[in-house]
């Protein structure tokens, strides 16, 4: 079983520090969340645990594997799904393809999409279309379904509800819960404090590039602070 | 009626390696958004090569073609891998070293080949064939044969192949491609080996059409990149439209303008852009994401 864990993490665009010393863990199964207003560096951490922004860190691993020696291409290899922020499927390809491109790491041959659609039935019945032509909902399904055909044992997912219908952001919801139940590890990062206190049992809340609270998402729902931090009061 | 039906199998004859030209540019711009302006450059290094393992060589042309296509894939190879350290960085310097190389290669042509340049015999019998009271080129037909089966394994690759959808993903999202486990820089390197081996392909099959010679990169270069242009840049079935386009147009205007046909043509070149700046498949609509 697997542990995310994260010591010292830091990260600069340029000569702006936007992640600073940053610690946590995410065990297997578990389900965590960071919230925190615009530009608190929540985005900016999901990148530099992905390697997809130049960090630095203590500490970085997963299970057996050091994700500070690991080249961005292969931190899916060690189990790791992730579900950037804004969708970013890519647009001219068909929903199949953007599924199979998700199991790039398997082997094509025998692969089901079967767990997927039976997520999302929506894509499905979609499968020949491009996936630039789906509605923003059906992005953000086509997105998480992508991170889900890796197989992954832990899924880093961006602000899944942005610019989603309440309904849907329930659809969503419902589909990460199911997940966490599963089995899959969850690492959430959300401006909607609502929804992630829901699905996950712990959480961190980040100002300016740091952590400023942490506690169960239980103990976080009521605590006046954290309207604060949100609010910047 | 029989002037113009033998003008247009040979503008078409031309028009497909202008289409291949085209085809390279646009399979780099399209995953690297880089123009590669040294590929008329590898389009001249594999017209030599080809020609000088066919000729001196005395290796089949088919043969002497696929030799040229290995050659000049290298160089693309080598091209890409000088460039990658800049790759997102310095965008405008990545477009200088192109400039660069393709400066370097023709001069090393210069040195290897000399600067006059040498003309090619046509591969196959120089009798033209007749169909249905028409007098072709043998050789043209061979060339658009030739040009639509490359098209042809090119689009298969592209789509039904592994390796080519996660080509097309790296071109549209790096970073979300890096994320499902593509390795981009290798992806780029894959596409500029192509590039690279459809400019053999082109110079190549050209080498018997025109004289060979180092400083033919250069108008080669340019159609080609006017045929990416008008079929809408980073599409495949664009630039093959483009390509035909031109080399018809050319034709045409040769027969008609004599010396002021590369005049007559790039002015319609330029008012079409004029008219339509996105070219005939301006991907703008289909990237909505």
């Amino acid at each position: 079983m697997s542990t995310l864990t994260v010591e010292g993490l830091g990260l600069r665009y340029g000569g702006v520090r936007a992640v600073h010393d940053v610690a946590f863990s995410v065990a297997a199964g578990e389900a965590v969340g960071i919230i925190g207003a615009n530009g608190a560096g929540k985005t900016s951490t999901l990148k530099a645990i992905m390697g997809l922004a130049p960090r630095t860190a203590a500490v970085l691993r997963y299970g057996e594997r050091d994700l500070n020696r690991t080249p961005a291409h292969q931190v899916v290899r060690a189990g790791i799904g992730y579900v950037p922020e804004g969708r970013h499927v890519f647009p001219g390809l068909s929903v199949e393809n953007n599924l199979l491109l998700g199991a790039y790491t398997r082997s094509w041959r025998r692969i089901s999409f079967d767990q997927v659609y039976g997520l999302f039935p929506v894509l499905a019945e979609m499968r020949h279309r491009l996936a630039g032509a789906l509605s923003g909902g059906q992005q953000q399904m086509l997105a998480i379904g992508r991170a889900l055909m890796s197989q992954p044992r832990l899924i880093l997912l961006d602000e899944p509800s942005m610019g989603l219908s309440p309904k849907l952001v329930e659809d969503i919801l419902a589909v990460l819960k199911r997940l966490n139940e599963d089995g899959t590890a969850i690492l959430l990062v959300e401006q909607n404090a609502k929804l992630t206190f829901e699905v996950t049992t712990r959480s961190l809340v980040m100002e300016n590039g740091e952590i400023a609270m942490t506690g169960t998402s239980q103990a976080l729902r009521g605590d006046p602070k954290v309207r604060r931090i949100y609010l910047g009061l | 009626m029989q002037v113009f039906l033998q003008t247009l199998v040979g503008g078409i004859g031309f028009g497909a390696v202008y289409a291949l030209v085209a085809m390279g540019f646009s399979i780099v711009y399209r995953t690297m958004g880089l123009v590669n302006f040294a590929h008329g450059s590898v389009v001249m290094i594999g017209a030599y090569t080809a020609s000088t393992f066919s000729m001196a060589g005395r290796l089949p042309f088919p043969l002497a073609i696929a030799v040229a296509i290995v050659v000049t894939g290298l160089v693309g190879l080598i091209i890409e891998r000088v460039l990658r350290p800049l790759e997102g960085r310095d965008f405008d310097l990545m477009l200088i070293g192109t400039i660069g190389f393709g400066t370097v290669l023709e001069a090393l042509a210069i040195l290897i080949w000399g600067a006059t340049g040498h003309a090619v015999p046509s591969p196959v019998a120089a009798a033209p064939v007749d169909i249905l009271g028409i007098r072709i080129r043998t050789y043209s037909l061979v060339v658009i044969v030739v040009a639509a089966a490359a098209t042809v394994l090119l689009a298969l690759f592209l789509q039904r192949t592994k390796r080519g959808v996660a080509m097309q993903a790296a071109a549209m999202d790096p970073q979300a491609a890096t994320a499902v486990g593509i390795h981009v820089g290798r992806s780029n390197a894959i596409a500029f080996a192509i590039g690279a081996g459809l400019a053999a392909l082109a110079g190549g099959l050209i080498g018997p059409m025109l004289y060979v010679s180092p400083t033919m990169g250069g108008s080669l270069g340019i159609k080609g990149f006017a045929a990416a242009i008008i079929g809408g840049f980073g599409n495949i079935p664009g630039a093959i439209l483009g390509g035909l386009a031109f080399g018809i147009l050319d034709s045409f205007a040769a027969g008609t303008f004599q010396g002021y046909s590369e005049l007559v043509v790039f002015v319609v070149f330029a008012v079409a852009i004029m008219i339509r700046p996105t070219g005939i498949f301006g991907e703008r609509t289909v990237n909505r994401a």
